[in-house]
């Protein structure tokens, strides 16, 4: 029975995390540019050509985009 | 079997939690007008068909859909119809300073404490709320893009057609 309570909290505490999101009004910060994941798109496309070149891979950079999740 | 239960109970309360706006009254909302402490009152816009944009001076589809919204604004307003701008940047500032730059000819209202999108449960920037004259919600929008410009000009027009 104890085990029952205690997976049931794991679950509750869970979906508690739902709630753990910054809501579309309040991402001004996060809309910064010195937010963005690379700061400067240019550049790291440059970078990702090269190593593209070199390893024949591709590389794991992020796009550009200031993360302010407008549509 | 209780286990189940509970996984879908907590499942649903993500849903019920959410009431729908469709067909309500425009909840009250604390925004101000600009240099005032009076609330905006939507109530004196009824008889009206009125548009309740929500934007912020981060949000670059917000700004891009400013000319188009105050064209429309302008094309309409003999027809009664109006838009209620809501800024909910968290320095009022910075909005001021935008629209002294690129000026709208509606009503631009400010809510910094944030109480307004939450009331209109906002799911995304910018979110458009049209507004029949009887005063209700009919529809939402959400983002905004240019191709959306027919759509939105349509959903006005059918609501300045209802009497």
């Amino acid at each position: 029975m104890n085990i029952l309570y205690f997976r049931s909290f794991i679950v509750f505490l869970f979906f508690s995390l739902q709630g753990c999101s910054v809501a579309p009004w309040e991402r001004g910060n996060l809309a910064k540019k010195n937010m963005a994941i690379t700061v400067n798109s240019g550049l790291s496309a440059l970078r990702d050509h090269a190593f593209t070149s070199k390893e024949a891979s591709q590389g794991g950079y992020g796009g550009a985009g200031g993360g302010c999740g407008c549509n | 079997m209780k286990k189940l239960l509970l996984i879908i109970l907590l499942f649903l309360t993500n849903f019920l939690v959410k009431a729908d706006l469709i067909d309500q009254a425009v909840p009250f909302c604390p925004a101000k007008m600009n240099g005032t402490t009076q609330n905006i009152d939507f109530n004196s816009y009824k008889g009206k068909v009125v548009l309740i944009d929500f934007w912020a001076t981060w949000c670059p589809p917000c700004k891009q859909s400013m000319p188009f919204l105050n064209a429309l604004r302008n094309e309409l307003l003999t027809q009664g119809f109006e838009i209620i701008a809501i800024n909910v940047d968290e320095d009022k500032q910075q909005a001021l300073r935008f629209l002294q730059s690129y000026p709208v000819d509606y009503q631009v209202v400010y809510d910094e404490t944030g109480e307004c999108p939450q009331r209109f449960e906002v799911e995304a920037m910018p979110s458009s709320y049209f507004v029949d004259r009887k005063g209700q919600i009919r529809s939402i929008h959400l983002g905004y893009r240019s191709s959306d410009q027919q759509y939105i000009r349509e959903k006005i027009t059918k609501l300045l057609s209802e009497k």
